[in-house]
């Protein structure tokens, strides 16, 4: 039962990973729709603080091990996620930047982007819903 | 009684630190434990994202697991409603707040390192530091990190303002940043100069040292600056990130004095002086390469005693180190080197015979390889070499000055191997080994009796860090 159920699971999972079925997401008060991806590697290295109209980024990231953080990380940002926590590391013990902000689920990745104003995060599409904007890459 | 409140303070906080000696042992095993509980919670946190969408599933068809799962996060209770708390982000201004405890046990066969190493080990290191930033304005950034480090006779674990400023953002547009830096900054030299007292960012318990100086790190640590910062996109190659700033170096510590003037007990002091310091770093877009170049230009001089007849005279003292970086990463391997290539320079005012004229180029450099086996564990080797006079490399020419003298003392090659174990992401321990041919790094508080010293010595260590 146990092991039917796990295998079923898995087999949805694969699913839904195949296609690559992720998103950049944005709160709705972004005014961005489209945006580089070398724009989109210096905010997730939080280098880059503002957006267009002066409003600050809020960034929202899963754990370091979660796969869907490490998926983006690789494919997205072109960079391994051991690389982007040396990059916070060295803002945040520095004082020269700040750290993303760390959820521990799609739900509240979901429920964080969607309330705060400024907020970028990641999700699988399949999570995502009406309450937050999908940031196209180029 | 200014002095009697300080020494007051500094058993105060000799003490405490004590204190958090212990209490490192006892994250150990909270670390423990917590790595355990959190085992199943992590695994269910991979796949968690993929299986989301059909959660109701989950919910209607495993109730026991659904209960366990709930038990788990019990456990975590406390601790974890109190990082949800720092974490949150309702705070105003956007305040972040960090920090981390590290404690070490070095043992070493001959020569003392962070304390009486020699023979019996000791528990001579031990940092920590906490630090807030905040952003009142979207441009605007306010950081301060407040540091103890207690590591043999040069730090006594007395905390410290590290850093302290106020970062303004004057232009931004996609991959271009400008901005300006004002108060006390890290001093940006090399890979790792910016944190080299969080474990976590460090690549080994000790770093190279032929580079990093632990014996006047704070010297080099952190000055009074104002620094302008920017950073373009090349091309479609990647990024040059550059950091230029004007600094009064803080010379007050009695390591500085002791590698300046060759005494810890001066009668008069170092003055601070206009210093400048420079960074440039070139990054391609996937952070594969990373090139760097720094440089310092220090000065300090020396103020001698007006009451008491100063045998030492009012001489200045020149540093002027230029440091060249190059990493290369790939998902197992990051491999690092760097060399140094270090001016000293006394002028005739000092009225020694040993500083007076004294004009050399010392230089250093190391290759070193981590390898990630598993993203949790990493085995790291490196070997570093260190040349006190690059014209007397051995320091025969030296040591024949002056009865007494050991040319050993003037360079130190060091073989390191050493192992660590991100228990957690905030919870990380660390093995190291070093064989040492030579003394040219090691601290002079700690080994105070020139013949006492070992030419060929080892030296291992174990690390415990926590961080939030």
């Amino acid at each position: 039962m146990y092991f039917a159920l796990s295998l079923s699971l898995l087999a949805i999972g694969t699913e839904v990973r195949a296609d690559g079925h992720y998103e950049i997401i944005i709160n709705p008060s972004v005014k961005e729709r489209i945006l580089s991806s070398n724009t989109l590697r210096s905010i997730f290295s939080m280098h880059l603080k503002t957006w267009s109209n002066g409003a600050k980024i809020r960034v929202f990231v899963l754990s370091d091990d979660d796969q869907l953080h490490q998926i983006v990380s690789k494919e997205k940002l072109n960079v391994f996620p051991y690389q982007l926590r040396s990059t916070w590391d060295r803002l945040v013990f520095s004082g020269t930047g700040q750290a993303p902000i760390k959820v521990n689920s799609s739900e509240e990745m979901l429920e964080k982007v969607a309330s705060t104003p400024g907020a970028i995060g990641y999700l699988w599409r399949a999570n995502i819903n009406e309450n937050v904007n999908v940031l196209e890459i180029k | 009684m200014k002095m009697l409140t300080c020494s007051r303070l500094s058993s105060y906080f000799i003490s405490s630190v004590r204190w958090l000696g212990k209490s490192v042992v006892v994250l150990w095993f909270v670390g423990d434990i917590s790595a355990q509980a959190q085992q199943p919670d992590q695994s269910q946190k991979q796949s968690e994202s993929a299986k989301a969408p059909v959660k109701w599933v989950q919910a209607k068809d495993l109730p026991t697991e659904a209960a366990e799962r709930g038990n788990v996060k019990e456990k975590n209770g406390v601790i974890s409603t109190a990082l949800k708390w720092w974490r949150s982000t309702d705070r105003p201004w956007d305040l972040q707040i960090h920090g981390f405890i590290t404690q070490a046990y070095v043992l070493t066969s001959d020569n003392n390192v962070f304390g009486k190493s020699h023979k019996d080990g000791s528990f001579g290191l031990t940092e920590a530091g906490l630090n807030a930033s905040a952003r009142p304005l979207p441009k605007l950034q306010l950081s301060a990190q407040v540091l103890s480090r207690r590591a043999g006779e040069g730090n006594t674990g007395m905390p410290r303002l590290d850093f302290a400023f106020l970062d303004y953002r004057l232009y931004s547009h996609e991959t271009d940043q400008f901005g300006i830096r004002v108060g006390r900054l890290k001093n940006p030299f090399g890979f790792y100069n910016d944190t080299r007292d969080v474990a976590f960012t460090r690549p080994g318990i000790l770093l190279p040292q032929s580079i990093y100086f632990d014996r006047t790190r704070n010297l080099g640590l952190s000055g009074d600056s104002i620094q302008l910062y920017g950073e373009t996109a090349v091309a479609r190659l990647g990024t040059i990130s550059t950091q230029f700033g004007v600094w009064l170096p803080i010379v007050s510590d009695k390591d500085t004095q002791l590698s300046v003037l060759g005494t810890d007990v001066p009668r008069g002091q170092l003055s601070r002086e206009v210093s400048y310091i420079g960074r440039g770093i070139f990054e391609t877009n996937d952070k594969r390469l990373r090139l760097g170049i720094s440089g310092i230009w220090l000065n300090t001089s020396y103020d001698p005693s007006s009451k008491s007849n100063d045998p030492i005279g009012p001489g200045a003292f020149q540093f002027s180190p230029i440091y060249f970086s190059a990493q290369y990463n790939t998902e197992r391997w990051t491999l690092t080197s760097e060399y140094a290539i270090r001016h000293l320079k006394y002028d005739n005012n000092f009225h020694s015979t040993v500083l007076d004229g004294q004009n050399l180029y010392g230089e250093s450099y190391y290759f070193q390889g981590e390898y990630r086996f598993t993203p949790r564990l990493e085995g790291m080797v490196r070997y570093d070499v260190l040349y006190t006079d690059r014209s007397d490399r051995d320091g025969s020419r030296w040591a024949e000055k002056a009865p007494g003298r050991h040319g050993f003392s003037r360079f130190a090659k060091d073989i390191t191997v050493g192992l660590r174990w991100n228990v957690t992401p905030e919870f990380m321990l660390r093995a190291e080994y070093h064989h040492v041919n030579g003394t040219g790094w090691l601290s002079r508080l700690d080994n105070p009796v020139p013949g006492d010293s070992k030419q060929y010595w080892d030296l291992y260590s174990i690390l415990a860090s926590y961080r939030f």
